[in-house]
């Protein structure tokens, strides 16, 4: 209780606050772009985080996490094109909303719905922690090595178009993850004789060469305007109160979103689907669905702020990220010395407490800028992308450029954005990728520590033998699954 | 056996050829080095290998059914143009970036930056030159920026020039 309120004052710094709205406003504009979700926005912030206060940088990062799921509904109700992944579903009623003239109804609401299920999902985040102290402090090494590989197995299953590409896709994050220096012991793997690469590769150029890279080269092959054209119409205070009306549609969808944040794997990509098809099976009126009904905005908005919450949970207390945005996050606790799992909540517990205060408040402020730069930000879309080109290639050379100052490092950047754009080309799933990167040394660290400490008896230890049945489980029954699950999302969202 | 030399299926070759060399280069490493590198691409390379006969069989099948190779099919981003044009589209905007990264070598970072930045509004996007010389300018007013307030550096070219430029 006393670090409860210990974050509070941490929060209420001027330079705390300061770097909060620098976040978010560095992910409202993020989440505009089309394309360029929390992943790249987070990847961005890392070269600037080095070195910095730890409360300071986890202001910075924070802020912009929270706000992109605010943020992306503008591409989804403006141009019906996904700001990110986690805003699809807003696109079935959004975008015919903002046809009809109702923009600003649609945002209005999408906005209202964000900052309640994000300020539920913190709540709820600031719930979990001292329930799940006891629990969380009795996973050793062997059963944090099998979680992690159940997460994995959850992205790698979940995330793709077939479980197999999912599974050898974090596999492809693992070896980029085993280049360099092994963690145990002074040797040097797969370097191919280059020095650059006895370091390893560094998460800033695997996040921005699997995700900035592509989308990039995408738009520039496309080179279409962002948007046709930019009317926000008439209806704020109407959205604001079709939110309140639908206060408890808001708050269901908030509670799937945060259970979905929480299970590794699921996270962006279906949460929006899951809140959509969920409204649509509770409701009795349906015709209106798809044409512009306004609870189809508001169940996917309040979901998916609150997922972020909920995603906090295994990547504080575990050390395992649930999507691909929380993994460069958890890749920036390291960078600030900060080593999520269990030990957070002994040593940490203040920092955590920071989170969720700023996870709150990011929320407020995020939805407050959205709402007041309505205006120019709508005008930010019809900007052809070919303007913004350019600046997104100098962008993310220079911040790849700061990973280690070498020349390796734009290669490498190229390299691996050849890499990660034959991956989108052919549905290999780049979210499982960055994940099992960024998840490659704690797996085999807690490998290790297992084999060392307990040699084979490891896998004898009820903790290890549960994990492993419910990883056996969840990839047979996702496998069986998967297609049923996604055939029946599609007729729901057609309906 | 035409379509097993489409790019797609070149991709899972490589892939292949990644995991195997992934092995391949672990049996040398020392105990405590090797386990975690060896085990993953071992079991890689298994689902690599599973993963493209189940490519091979469902090709055979798809033929043998009479509607023709689908090679493609499940790509995971929709393109309105042929999918060869895509790949000449890939290139090229491939060759632009490598071009740029010649010009850094050269002439260093800020210079290459802004002069991209610059040609690319006048010529690919067809901006007027006023907009250009901003555009250029408002690049090199970041990078100067970004270097000042936040301490980031650049790579220098073969031709040494004074700050901001060089």
């Amino acid at each position: 209780m006393e670090a409860f309120f210990q974050a509070l004052t941490v929060l209420l710094t001027p330079s705390h606050l300061v770097y909060l709205v620098g976040g978010v406003t560095l992910g409202l504009c993020v989440g505009i772009l089309p394309g360029l979700g929390g992943i790249v926005g987070m990847t961005i912030l890392l070269p600037v985080i080095y070195g910095m206060d730890i409360q300071n940088a986890f202001a910075l990062l924070i802020g912009m996490v929270a706000v992109i799921p605010t943020s992306d509904t503008f591409p989804s109700v403006m141009m019906g094109i996904p700001g990110s992944s986690a805003s699809q579903a807003t696109i079935m009623d959004g975008y015919p909303l903002a046809k009809k003239g109702e923009a600003a109804r649609a945002l209005g609401a999408a906005f209202t719905a964000s900052l309640i299920g994000g300020i539920f999902g913190a709540f709820v985040l600031s719930l979990i922690i001292p329930i799940a102290r006891p629990l969380v402090l009795a996973f050793g090494s062997p059963e944090l090595f099998m979680l992690a590989v159940l997460g994995m197995s959850m992205v790698g299953v979940l995330s793709g178009n077939q479980p197999i590409k999912g599974i050898i896709g974090a596999g492809i994050g693992l070896m980029l993850g085993a280049m360099g220096d092994a963690p145990a012991i002074a040797e040097y793997r797969y370097t191919f004789g280059f020095d650059y690469l006895m370091d390893g590769i560094s998460l800033v150029i695997v996040g921005l060469g699997l995700f900035a890279f592509p989308e990039i080269i995408d738009l520039l092959i496309k080179g279409r305007p962002i948007a046709e054209k930019a009317e926000l119409g008439r209806g704020w205070f109407d959205g604001l109160k079709d939110t309140l009306r639908h206060k408890w549609i808001v708050l269901r969808c908030a509670t799937i979103g945060v259970i979905i944040g929480f299970i590794p794997g699921l996270g962006g990509s279906v949460v929006d689907w899951i809140a959509y098809g969920h409204i649509i099976q509770t409701s009795k009126d349906r015709e209106r669905f798809g044409k512009g009904d306004i609870r189809g905005v508001i169940a996917p908005e309040s979901a998916n702020n609150a997922k972020e919450g909920g995603g906090l949970i295994p990547t504080f207390l575990f050390g395992i990220p649930g999507s691909g945005s929380m993994a460069v996050f958890l890749g920036g606790l390291l960078i600030l010395g900060i080593q999520p799992g269990p030990s957070m909540l002994t040593e940490n517990v203040d920092l955590i407490y920071t989170a969720i205060w700023s996870l709150a408040l990011a929320n407020i402020f995020g939805a407050g800028l959205a709402l007041m730069l309505a205006k120019p930000i709508t005008k930010l879309t019809i900007v052809p992308f070919r303007y913004l080109a350019p600046f997104m290639i100098l962008i993310i050379t220079f911040a790849a450029y700061q990973a280690s100052y070498s020349w390796g490092d734009l290669i490498a950047l190229l390299l691996v954005g050849i890499l990660g754009w034959f991956m989108k080309q052919f549905g290999w799933p780049r979210p499982a990728a960055l994940i099992g990167f960024v998840l490659a040394g704690n797996l085999e660290q807690y490998l290790f520590i297992s084999v060392q400490r307990y040699g084979f008896d490891w896998l004898t230890r009820p903790g290890v033998i549960i994990m492993a049945v419910i990883i056996a489980a969840s990839l047979g029954a996702s496998i069986v699954y998967q297609n049923k699950l996604k055939a029946a999302g599609r007729t729901a969202a057609k309906k | 056996m035409k379509q097993w030399m489409s790019i797609k299926n070149l991709f899972s070759l490589f892939l292949l050829a990644w995991f195997a060399y992934g092995v391949y280069e672990a049996r040398g490493y020392g105990f405590l080095a090797k386990i975690f590198p060896m085990y993953v691409s071992l079991v890689l390379l298994v689902l690599a290998i599973v993963y493209i006969a189940i490519e091979i069989v469902q090709g055979i099948r798809k033929t043998g059914g009479g509607k023709g190779a689908a090679t493609g099919s499940d790509l995971s981003v929709d393109w309105d143009m042929p999918l060869e044009e895509v790949y000449v589209a890939f290139m090229l905007n491939l060759g632009i970036l490598i071009g740029v990264y010649i010009a850094i070598y050269l002439i260093g970072y800020p210079l290459a930056m802004t002069l991209f930045i610059f040609l690319f509004y006048r010529f690919m996007a067809g901006a007027s030159w006023v907009a250009s010389v901003v555009a250029g300018a408002a690049g090199l007013g970041f990078m100067a920026l970004a270097s000042h307030v936040l301490g980031m550096d650049w790579p220098e070219g073969l031709l040494k020039l004074p700050w901001p430029l060089g």
